[in-house]
């Protein structure tokens, strides 16, 4: 589970007088909890990123916390990050690495033994449909492949909370339903708690139980798919989205 | 846990750094490939002198002219031979690679008149070889003249002792170690910059490559100490550093081979025992000089622009050991300080076969430690404040 409570940051761009601020987020609060699948849905800038980044305690808000299954993360960064798997949006491999070794690498980094790691990257290389890739060199992988290889990496330590940032970004449409399908299940089988970012409707529509629309900071409106398309009063979902996240621009 | 973390690491690093073939091979290339090259053309260069010093001949245009200094020239069993046509523009050149002696055509008439006669010894400065062998003429002459001064004297009734007012004799103290290590000035610099180039690559590809290829912010997603991952990969990129200098060292051991003269190789004492004292100077400065690298590199965007920056590091130390050079004083107490510095004039030392007491060991090692230690805490700050681009 994991527990957003009154998040604030903001960043200065650039220097001296031309100095401008930027608060990106303004008090964002929601909870993701175990075995639902918990979509940020927000256009671009509203602050999923950075609301994403401090949760995987890379950067320090300003003010709130972040706690993973009762951990602060703010006040213990890596008993937190054991307990959570994070599909950033920089997804880099080591490319004279093959696949099997850039998943092993992150395996010891979490602490797990050579032979549990290797039994883990067959195991995920199984469920994520890349046991051909296992043994090859990630230099000229497809974008398809290298997300596979960066989720497997992720998920190396079998974490009960998975965090994913814009992860369709590039895929193609066989590659994004492959990555539905194998959300579902981390979640049906093994009752993770799921939580990702997108800006694209038809993923929240399709994949999410409960969505979190981000507004400048903030939460605009919380809850399932049917319901915020009765809050929004919008024709459609996408409607009623627009109405919700951006309601200056709806009237 | 946390050691785990650092030889995970550790291994992953150099291993990546390995594999990175393209690079290694410039860099063996560049490193080691180069230094017992120039010894060996250094070597060929001087055998060839060497060799043109022990065969006694004199190249003299008109040596018909002057038959009292061919009687001198053949009595001291040196050989004459004529000089070629266009010696001049040979010398000019720097084909001949012996100076010319032009003897004059009144050379009899003015000798017995008791008026000097003028030889020119032609040579050009930029015929290296012709201008080793103008000291040996000249020498050749200035027998030659004493010894018709000391006729005219006697034939006069005066001692010839009373031309010498002063004799000289000279008499080199530095033994046959001290004298080859001005020779093998050469060797320290290549092992310095071997060390440099071999840690160079590794370092910039594990921290701004890493930041370039987008996994650094994902490393940082581990649960693994920040301070871990930074000494793993230090000690990665100080172990490939470590690897290219050991390599170089060795390439010296068969570079000797190669040197033809004999006097060369008497004088260049490059044994097992000086490689590996150059391995344990070295390993301190693989260690400071890899921190440093990846304190440059750590901030930077891009692998581009990691390379501009560590520009300053390579220029650095190739100039370091250069001070001793110029400096007129010659080795001072606080060149032991200076990282790089230090490392060159101990190498110097342990090539002219002098001891090393602990005493002038241990400024740079501290120089060493100190630097290390500076570049990765700040190495480990940065990686905690900046992770995110």
């Amino acid at each position: 589970m994991i527990a957003v409570d009154g998040l604030r940051k903001r960043f200065v761009q650039g220097r001296g007088r031309g100095a401008r601020v930027v608060q990106a987020l303004d008090g964002l609060c929601f909870e993701a909890v175990d075995g639902r699948i918990t979509g940020l849905l927000g256009p671009n800038g509203a602050g999923k990123t950075t609301a994403l980044r401090i949760a995987a305690g890379l950067i320090a808000p300003d003010g709130g916390r972040v706690s993973v299954d009762g951990v602060d993360v703010g006040s213990a960064p890596r008993a937190a990050l054991a307990r959570m798997g994070v599909l950033s949006d920089s997804r880099g491999l080591y490319p004279r690495l093959t696949a099997r070794e850039n998943i092993v690498y992150y395996g010891a980094l979490h602490g797990m033994d050579a032979a549990q790691a290797d039994a883990r990257a067959r195991a995920l290389a199984t469920m994520l449909g890349m046991e051909p890739l296992l043994d090859r060199r990630t230099e000229g992988f497809s974008q398809g492949e290298r997300m596979k290889t960066a989720l497997a990496r992720a998920l190396v330590h079998d974490p009960p909370n998975i965090v994913l940032d814009e992860p369709t970004n590039g895929l193609d449409v066989v590659s994004t339903r492959a990555l539905r399908e194998t959300l579902r299940r981390l979640r049906d089988e093994a009752g993770k708690c799921i939580v990702f970012s997108t800006h694209i409707m038809q993923e929240v529509e399709r994949l999410c139980d409960t969505v979190v629309v981000v507004s400048q900071g903030r939460v605009a409106a919380a809850g399932t798919v049917a319901e915020l398309a009765v809050q929004g009063g919008g024709a459609d979902f996408e409607e009623s989205f627009v109405r919700l996240a951006f309601p200056e621009a709806a009237r | 846990m946390s050691g785990a973390a650092v030889l995970a690491v550790f291994r992953k690093e150099l291993q990546d750094a390995l594999r990175d073939r393209r690079t290694l091979l410039a860099v063996l290339l560049s490193a080691v490939a180069v230094g017992p090259l120039v010894l060996a053309l250094v070597g060929m260069l001087v055998g060839d002198i060497e060799r043109r010093a022990e065969a006694r001949t004199v190249l003299v245009a008109g040596i018909e002219r002057a038959p009292t200094l061919a009687n001198y020239l053949a009595r001291q069993t040196w050989e004459v031979r004529p000089a070629p046509a266009g010696y001049e523009d040979a010398l000019r050149r720097g084909r001949l690679g012996e100076p010319v002696l032009v003897v004059p055509a009144d050379f009899e008439s003015a000798l017995a008149r008791g008026e000097p006669p003028v030889l020119e010894i032609v040579h050009s400065a930029s015929d290296q070889r012709a201008q080793a062998g103008r000291g040996r003429v000249q020498a050749l002459l200035r027998g030659f003249g004493q010894e018709q001064a000391a006729l005219r004297l006697a034939m006069r009734g005066v001692a010839p002792a009373a031309l010498e007012i002063v004799r000289v004799e000279e008499r080199d103290l530095a033994d046959a170690a001290a004298r080859g290590a001005q020779m093998a000035r050469l060797v320290p610099f290549f092992v310095l910059m071997a060390v440099l180039y071999g840690a160079l690559n590794a370092a910039l590809d594990t921290t701004a490559g890493e930041r370039e290829r987008g996994s650094l912010e994902p490393l940082l997603m581990t649960p693994a100490p920040r301070w871990a991952i930074v000494l793993g990969k230090w000690a990665a990129v100080a172990a490939v550093g470590m690897l290219i200098a050991l390599l170089a060292c060795l390439s010296f051991l068969p570079g000797q081979w190669l040197l033809r003269s004999e006097t060369m190789s008497a004088l260049f004492r490059f044994g097992m025992h000086e490689a590996l004292a150059f391995a344990v100077l070295l390993l301190p400065l693989a260690g400071a000089l890899s921190a440093l690298l990846l304190a440059v590199a750590i901030r930077c965007r891009s692998f581009k622009e990691a390379q501009a920056s560590a520009t300053i590091v390579v220029m650095l130390v190739s100039v370091l050991p250069m001070v001793t050079l110029f400096n007129q004083q010659g080795e001072q107490r606080w060149h032991l300080w200076v990282p790089a510095l230090a490392q060159s004039a101990l190498m110097g030392r342990v090539l002219e076969g002098a001891p090393l007491p602990w005493a002038d060991l241990l400024p740079s090692l501290a120089a060493c430690l100190l630097l290390g230690a500076l570049a990765l805490a700040y190495v480990a700050r940065v990686l905690a404040r900046s992770a995110v681009r």
